[in-house]
């Protein structure tokens, strides 16, 4: 019964134990009201299996590299590219934190707590500038989708845009992955992105009609994206090195 | 007496189809997956809907737990019945997109709004319906699940109690506190229900 993917900690609330004495003519009322909130209409189980089939479809496909004008993840030379440099630049993060652990050990007159944050603050700073230039391009992928109907019609314009957004999600994965990753709003603001990116992914396989592209507009206004990802860039360009 | 005999051979026939069932999924079957999704997708969707009241968040939840508990039905230990696991993803994956949304407290109004204009034809004044809606949402996500999935959907304390991973107790508890806290909430409207 034990599903890993489940978050067992429901919210029941602060006053979790307290437990109020009932109405009985009050429970009968409320049990015949609760049935028509939120009544279910017509269920589109058509459209749902379709959009389902959809997805994994496009998962196996793309773990087998069978999307067209979109390399496996494993053989895509820029994926290895930010993966080498993402690890090329945490190697130097380190090792600057390493060669200041030195000096500090060989400067006794320095106390250790006068420098303790900086370590944090450089991963940190790092992390940061990372997500900003994940974010940039982000910002830009849905700035051009919304801007342009010709992605509608060009079907190369729809792949080039599917390759982007990989590479995008190549990053938002390894951000996520990362244990200097603890903000959770730039978390949540990177699962979202996730999802709209890999609809624009799903949908840049075919020619994109109207209740499609209205399913891609709602989800990027409903998790308000543009604005929050413009707010979590800083103004500029962004820095090219941590310090 | 033999009325119940019968009953529990079905259920464990139904079981052994289920169990059936998933293995063929788990080997690759499509048509399977079909049937899995056939059988339980109606209760899914409407467990969603319920809880959210959005027709197209209700839909892409409903994708969401399909493709999720597909991907992961090399997971699922089959010491419980599919549909409990499955519905245990659907409630996971909702209260977690109704925490999200709690988060951004700038949708939060129109989230209501839009809830507030879909529900009640049998609660005929608009004001009691609007203030039944705005209670409702006001509860902690998991008392809104128990009191929506028992009084709006008829599940069992029990079914609760499997799909929540709780108690059938804590159910019937959090089942008394959500129908307390409405009642305080719609104090004014008490003709309703003391005729």
């Amino acid at each position: 019964m034990k599903d890993d993917m489940t978050d067992d900690s429901y919210d029941f609330g602060e006053d979790d134990g307290v437990v109020p004495a009932s109405d009985p003519r009050f429970d009968a009322w409320i049990a015949k009201a609760a049935a028509t909130l939120n009544a279910p209409g017509a269920i589109p189980r058509a459209e749902m299996w379709s959009a389902i089939q959809a997805a994994r479809n496009t998962a196996h496909d793309a773990q087998a590299g069978r999307v067209p004008g979109v390399l496996p993840l494993r053989r895509n030379p820029w994926r290895l590219v930010s993966v080498i440099a993402a690890a090329l630049l945490l190697g130097v993060a380190f090792d600057r934190l390493i060669l200041e652990r030195v000096e500090r050990a060989d400067v006794a007159s320095v106390p250790a707590a006068s420098t303790a944050p900086t370590d944090t603050s450089d991963v940190s700073h790092l992390y940061r500038m990372v997500a900003g230039q994940t974010l940039t391009q982000a910002e830009a992928l849905l700035t051009a989708y919304r801007a342009g109907g010709v992605a509608e019609r060009d079907p190369a314009t729809a792949a080039q845009m599917a390759r982007w957004g990989r590479d995008i999600l190549g990053s938002t994965r390894l951000l996520l992955d990362s244990p200097a990753g603890k903000d959770p709003q730039l978390r949540s603001l990177l699962l979202d992105l996730e999802l709209v990116v890999v609809q624009i992914i799903l949908r840049s396989g075919a020619p994109l009609d109207v209740s499609d592209r209205g399913l891609i507009d709602r989800a990027i206004e409903d998790r308000n994206l543009l604005p929050r990802i413009r707010s979590a860039v800083p103004a500029g360009p962004i820095a090219a090195g941590a310090d | 007496m033999e009325t119940d005999g019968t009953l529990a051979l079905e259920r464990a026939h139904q079981l052994a189809d289920q169990r059936a069932l998933v293995e063929r999924a788990r080997q690759g079957d499509a048509s399977a997956h079909r049937a899995l999704y056939d059988t339980h997708v109606d209760r899914v969707y409407r467990l969603t809907f319920r809880l959210t009241g959005i027709e197209h968040i209700a839909r892409e939840l409903t994708q969401d737990t399909f493709v999720r508990a597909f991907a992961a039905l090399g997971d699922f230990r089959g010491d419980a019945a599919f549909g409990s696991w499955l519905h245990r993803i659907a409630v996971s994956v909702t209260l977690n997109e109704l925490k999200r949304r709690k988060r951004e407290r700038t949708r939060h109004v129109p989230l209501d709004d839009a809830m507030a204009t879909q529900e009640s034809r049998r609660v005929s004044d608009p004001i009691l319906r609007q203030k039944l809606m705005a209670a409702v949402n006001a509860l902690p996500e998991g008392c809104r699940a128990v009191f929506m999935m028992h009084d709006a959907e008829g599940y069992t304390h029990e079914e609760i109690g499997a799909r929540l991973g709780v108690s059938s107790g804590t159910s019937k508890t959090q089942l008394a506190r959500a129908r307390g806290k409405l009642r305080v909430a719609l104090a004014q409207f008490a003709e309703e229900w003391k005729p």
